[in-house]
């Protein structure tokens, strides 16, 4: 399940589904597990993924070649959700892909093939507000997006809904690029640790064992989602498993 | 004008976009409500356009093809007359305007047949401003000349190689940008289509358009025209064509699309018609898009760059569900065929993209009556289209003289690098 408040941080990896292959997402998934990760998102690809650097375009780009799909990510999850109970995962996809599957229809088949919570970029929290009772009944979390310049009444209304965790964006910009984690970064997280309770994951630009180190203490997940892509995608899954597994030993985190 | 109900046409519209481009939008959004009732603002703009870009641009009546054709008599809108060479420097004038009032000092946009990426890079020179414009690294070797100037004029050119490199991957790419640089730049959408208020904004300063057609129709017909036909890619033309008219139910308004090869999928760009687009939310809105049953948006084709666009705008989408706008399309060689007729006929050399209006407009006029009057906004000039025409109207001396002229270039390159 999600951590709680003030739990150590632990790391969310990914999943592009259809990415390197179908047959190989099951593979890297229980590398991951593996290697201690328990938070994996599961991505839909799509056509235009706005909010993604070039890693994870051109990881969609090939998924989507490799037969990456709705369908096949809630069958995915079906399978690696009842392999890997001590894992949640968590659907991540742009709106389209989705919207097209049908909404509600999507959320019941999401929850019964074991998703936990959703990652949808392009979908703000205004879009989310009618389907929340249908949501909590299913027990499936919108993890909502805050970032740098969302102003405090906007922060409060993402918090109203959010569930599970708030994916705090670290910086300006989009997937796939280092961050600093600097005193303006320590007073946006304060800022929004103002507005919830909630455990706080953050994403974008978390590439090292030094970037969990400075998080360390400061939030409860830690999104290495670009870079492990990158493994994959240069030395093969179970290289990148290991990989995984140094890293989060030389990050103290295991 | 048409208004959106919180930046929604009927069901199409709205704004969805990662969370980090709203306060943006939304301070976009709220100087636009400010400025768009204001004579004064208006006039600014207008006035600007008059000095900078030639407006007001003249209706021509087509008098020798008309006759030829034998149906309603065709009146063309010359958008192609603006500085520029297109539309597309009204809504880039007009944006410049409400940068101005930003103090940003750095714009972006994407560009299909570069028209749009011209004319911002035309913009940002003129104000000192920064700019970058993102174009589909296929677009670019489809639209080089447009791709020389914006680099002349001192914009940087940025090819996007992902997908399918055409407009759809360079909205991608500007948006991402914009993701990064929201607080310095200002993103100048170019087309009708993506975020509110970008729909509304883009659509209100092309507007100019269709108030000058008719003003100008009144005076020179003496009355409404019957009929007023534009191409259709992302709309902002069109939009700008219609909107004057919207509350003149005796004035038909159609939009062409692009036929393409086939109305097989991947070989056209038509949104509106039936079997074609469904609807869909990407790229920051809701409209018709073309896309597969996983929601994937598509491929497209057409002879014109400018047209190639997987969407089209919300209010398009909107009014031709209500029945206000009627769809049509133009096959590739249909557009090639209206482009030779104009050009012999008239002695007016149209873009490719306009060229698809003609098409449309010509075989409606047709079956009309020679006291009818029918205006075909020619949204831009086509001597851009230069390689693409060559290539529509295969002629020997032209690969020839191809041949030659890089012969000549590459020799003046060498001797500068050995003098280097």
């Amino acid at each position: 399940m999600f951590p709680k408040q003030n739990d150590r941080l632990q790391v969310m990896s990914h999943a592009v589904v259809g990415f390197p292959t179908l047959d190989e997402n099951e593979k890297a998934i229980a590398g991951l597990v593996a290697s201690g990760v328990n938070l994996i998102e599961l991505q839909v690809p799509f056509s235009d993924p706005v909010a993604d650097g070039h890693t994870l375009v051109n990881a969609c780009y090939h998924a989507l070649k490799n037969g990456g799909s709705v369908r096949a990510t809630l069958d995915l999850c079906a399978k690696v959700s009842k392999q890997h109970p001590d894992a949640s995962f968590i659907l991540m996809s742009y709106l389209n892909p989705l919207y097209r599957y049908g909404l509600e229809r999507l959320f019941r088949d999401a929850a019964a093939a074991g998703f936990k919570g959703m990652i949808i970029p392009d979908m703000p929290v205004e879009q989310f507000e009618p389907h929340m009772p249908l949501l909590d009944e299913l027990g499936l979390a919108p993890i909502l997006m805050v970032t740098p310049n969302t102003p405090d009444e906007r922060v409060a209304r993402i918090a109203q809904s959010a569930r599970g965790m708030v994916y705090v964006v670290s910086r300006m910009g989009v997937t796939g690029k280092q961050t600093h984690w600097d005193d303006d970064f320590r007073a946006y997280v304060a800022r929004i640790r103002r507005y919830t309770d909630l455990p706080l994951a953050i994403g974008f630009g978390i590439r090292s064992a030094d970037d969990l180190k400075a998080l360390t203490g400061t939030a409860e997940v830690a999104a290495f989602c670009s870079k492990y892509i990158e493994w994959q995608r240069d030395d093969g899954s179970e290289v990148a498993a290991q990989k995984m597994k140094t890293l989060l030993t030389e990050a103290e985190l295991v | 004008m048409i208004r959106s109900e919180n930046g929604y046409f009927g069901e199409f519209g709205g704004r969805y976009v990662p969370e980090i481009l709203l306060p943006a939008l939304t301070e976009l959004e709220n100087m636009f409500n400010e400025l768009r009732d204001d004579p004064t603002f208006w006039q600014e703009y207008v006035s600007l356009c008059q000095e900078f870009s030639g407006r007001p641009t003249p209706l021509t009546p087509l008098r020798r093809l008309s006759q030829e054709l034998g149906g309603a008599q065709i009146w063309l809108k010359r958008e192609d007359l603006n500085h520029s060479g297109a539309h597309k420097v009204n809504n880039a004038l007009g944006q410049g305007l409400l940068v101005k009032r930003m103090g940003k000092k750095r714009i972006i946009a994407e560009t299909g047949a570069g028209q749009h990426g011209l004319a911002t890079a035309i913009v940002a020179a003129r104000m000192g401003l920064q700019a970058t414009i993102y174009m589909g690294a296929d677009d670019i070797e489809r639209q080089y000349s447009n791709v020389f100037w914006m680099r002349q004029l001192g914009a940087e050119v940025v090819g996007v190689e992902t997908g399918a490199r055409t407009l759809k991957e360079a909205l991608d790419e500007a948006l991402r940008d914009w993701a990064a640089t929201v607080e310095t730049t200002h993103y100048v959408l170019g087309t009708a289509c993506g975020p509110a208020p970008f729909p509304e904004l883009v659509t209100y300063f092309q507007s100019v358009i269709s108030q000058e057609m008719r003003e100008q129709a009144l005076k020179q017909i003496g009355r409404l025209p019957d009929e007023v036909v534009a191409c259709v890619g992302g709309g902002s033309n069109a939009l700008g064509a219609f909107s004057a008219f919207f509350d003149d139910k005796d004035v038909a308004l159609v939009g062409v699309e692009a036929g393409g090869i086939s109305f097989e999928k991947g070989e056209h760009s038509i949104r509106m018609l039936p079997d074609t687009a469904e609807p869909g939310i990407a790229q920051g809105y809701k409209t018709l898009f073309l896309q597969d049953e996983d929601g994937q948006l598509g491929d497209t084709h057409s002879i014109a760059a400018g047209l190639d666009y997987v969407g089209v705008s919300p209010i398009l989408a909107h009014l031709s569900q209500t029945g206000r706008v009627i769809p049509e399309s133009a096959t590739d060689k249909e557009v090639t065929d209206a482009f030779s007729l104009l050009m012999k006929t008239e002695g007016i050399i149209p873009a490719l993209e306009s060229s698809h209006a003609l098409a449309g407009g010509f075989k409606r006029a047709k079956s009309m009556r020679p006291d009818q009057h029918l205006v075909i906004n020619l949204s831009g000039r086509g001597d851009k289209d230069i390689f693409n025409i060559a290539r529509a109207f295969p002629q020997p001396e032209w690969p020839e003289f191809l041949k030659r002229e890089a012969a000549r270039c590459q020799k003046q390159v060498d001797a500068a690098k050995e003098s280097n």
